[in-house]
């Protein structure tokens, strides 16, 4: 029978007690989607499907000259490279940027999300978990994506810099957490996702330029798209892989951006989380869906 | 003895906007906890009793740190709720919301060690702490299966399994038997006793009285938010002290039971009705059975047909009817809707 305790986790836990509840909720979120057959082969299509249809209406208004209109306005012919990538980056950024406010409503729905708040673990390691669990399923769909797409449209994207690409893909995760706090942070507030999610992923497609340059844009909407980490993102990659300049003209420019980005919106995301989970603390509790 | 819980004029209100017909949207306040103070001495089984609605629930949120305040404060095993939130939830195992709180594509196993990492167990001692778990509550059939494919009394036990992995002082468990056979229900609340033998302080919420009676050393009874009887089960019943329960059973009208109201000595009448259109009639009345003659001929004049009378023995539902006026199957929102206070008719 049970000997009389005080407990686990009254001390100060230490670095690999914050780290065995990462890998725990990392763990089980992998778990948990490899028993629903089929979703991630279905995840993977997903930006093919989406960069075909472009594609295929491209081919179908302008035929063999498709290319070459396209170069005039974006300084690179190869539409088909340009769109795959910016298809696969959209869905590591709408995966990611939903992450946060998805996470909540399934475990508010499922009464999870109360058990979890009633352990001692602290909020910014369970959401490393679960977002170390999103990097893992989006970046096998994000590469698997990219080497079907490439071998269906015949492109090639070993020819520009990759390294430099997924240098950028890298950097532009950080902010897009930051960013995934504050829509949670809505999420827990509205209590409501889908509807909201419906309208911001087309809004996100659009600011992205994910089949077009943003350069495009009007002035007022070109500066409002690149304040949004993700178009910076797309941009510098798009540029390391075809060879082309970035929307701020060198790529130093860019990873300043980035870097700026990558440090400042984390803090605000989880600094605007925490106090939204706290207000709703004070008002009618996590659970409450 | 010492204070493992401590609980000081702790209040919680709620705002919500409310629109009627044709008039402006505007604020509704409610309050769920008025000023509740209580201390529960450790090594103890504290009971808090009450039917739906009375505030319970929204106390066990304030102490497990899920719903800040509004004002008071509160202390478990010497940690302030409102400033050492993780010092608090390290020290109690929680069971509220029954089966809910699992995640149904894992099996019981992975859930008890995903918790587990999340209260800071370290990895040996939680294989082993889920082993014991797994013996103790006989769960070895189906702890590697997954949750959905769990009956209800087997999620219930592995979520009562969940509250233990901490192997926390102080264990709050809210209607932990809500769904369970009678057989498991004993079972666990033999468990609980067996773990309070060992040392486990015990919060334990609950409805049901005989429940309440056979587990708790001390019981509070709330309604309205508020704590309106606190004591041991016996000493809540001789609170009662002159006054005596009668027992019938019947069809009883409205009028019926408005004229027994208006008997002279009698101090409450609650009513609750069966399946079958019967109704269990409880009269609190003092002077005891001198009072019996008068009830039925007041209950007959008005049309009632009475099938038993029953000596009955006080029970926490008697001092509860006694309080206020009613049986605790009665949804203290529901009153509180149709205007009603305290001591409102069922």
């Amino acid at each position: 029978m049970e000997g009389h305790s005080h407990g686990f986790g009254l001390s100060k836990p230490s670095w690999r007690s914050n780290l065995s509840v990462v890998a725990a909720v990392l763990i089980a979120r992998l778990k948990v989607i490899s028993r629903y057959k089929g979703a991630l082969l279905m995840e993977t299509f997903m930006p093919v499907v989406f960069a075909a249809m472009p594609i295929l209406l491209g081919v179908a208004i302008a035929g063999q000259n498709a290319g070459q209109y396209f170069q005039q306005n974006t300084g690179t012919s190869n539409y088909k490279l340009y769109m795959l990538i910016g298809s696969c980056t959209f869905m590591v950024v709408s995966v990611m940027l939903w992450l946060v406010g998805y996470w909540l409503r399934r475990e508010q729905e499922t009464g999870t999300l109360e058990s979890i708040y009633l352990a001692p673990a602290k909020q910014v390691y369970v959401l490393a978990g679960v977002t170390g669990y999103a990097l893992i399923r989006t970046l096998t769909a994000f590469g698997t994506a990219l080497v079907i797409g490439s071998l269906l449209f015949g492109v090639n994207p070993l020819d520009g810099n990759i390294l430099g690409a997924l240098g950028f893909l890298a950097l532009g995760l950080l902010p897009l957490w930051g960013l995934s706090m504050l829509f949670g942070a809505i999420i827990m507030r509205v209590k409501e996702a889908n509807s909201i999610i419906n309208v911001m992923t087309w809004v996100v497609s659009f600011l992205m330029g994910v089949f077009f340059p943003v350069a495009f844009f009007p002035p007022l909407l070109k500066w409002l798209a690149v304040a949004f980490p993700p178009t910076v993102m797309n941009d510098a990659m798009r540029a390391s892989l075809l060879n082309l300049s970035t929307f701020f003209g060198s790529w130093y420019i860019s990873l300043a951006v980035m870097l700026v980005a990558a440090f400042t919106v984390p803090l605000l995301g989880y600094e605007v989380f925490a106090r939204t989970g706290r207000s709703i603390r004070k008002k009618e509790g996590v659970g409450q869906y | 003895m010492s204070s493992i819980v401590k609980v000081q004029e702790l209040s919680k209100a709620f705002e919500s906007k409310e629109r009627k017909k044709g008039e402006k949207k505007r604020t509704k306040r409610v309050d769920a906890l008025k000023d509740v103070s209580f201390d529960i001495e450790e090594g103890e089984i504290f009971g808090l009793l009450g039917p739906n609605g009375a505030g319970k629930t929204t106390l066990i949120k304030c102490l497990t740190t899920l719903l800040l305040p509004t004002s008071g404060k509160a202390w478990l095993n010497g940690y302030s709720v409102l400033d050492e939130e993780d010092a608090v939830r390290s020290s109690i195992g929680c069971m509220l919301m029954g089966d809910r709180g699992l995640y149904w594509k894992l099996t019981g196993r992975e859930n008890l060690d995903y918790f587990g990492a999340l209260y800071h167990v370290p990895k040996a001692p939680r294989r082993e702490r889920i082993d014991r778990l797994v013996d103790l509550l006989h769960a070895g059939d189906f702890i590697d299966r997954t949750v959905e494919t769990y009956s209800s009394g087997q999620k219930m036990l592995i979520a009562f399994a969940k509250s233990l992995i901490n192997d926390a002082p102080i264990l709050i468990l809210d209607e932990p038997t809500v769904t369970l056979d009678v057989p498991t229900a004993r079972e666990l609340r033999t468990i609980v006793e067996q773990l309070n033998q060992a040392g486990k302080t015990v919060l334990y919420t609950t409805h049901l009285m005989h429940e309440a009676e056979e587990l708790c050393d001390r019981v509070a009874i709330m309604d309205h938010g508020e704590i309106i009887a606190i004591g041991t089960p016996d000493e809540l019943k001789k609170s009662l002290g002159l006054e005596e329960v009668i027992n019938l059973e019947g069809v009883f009208p409205p009028a019926a039971l408005r004229a027994v109201e208006a008997l002279q000595g009698v101090t409450n009448v609650a009513a609750k009705t069966e399946s079958g259109g019967r109704t269990n009639l409880s009269v609190i009345v003092k002077g005891g059975g001198s009072l019996l003659p008068l009830i039925i001929e007041s209950l007959m004049k008005n049309g009632s047909s009475i099938l038993h009378v029953r000596p009955k023995e006080t029970t926490l539902e008697d001092v509860f009817i006694a309080k206020t006026g009613r049986t605790l199957d009665v949804d203290t929102r529901q009153i509180v809707q149709q205007g009603g206070g305290s001591g409102g008719r069922a």
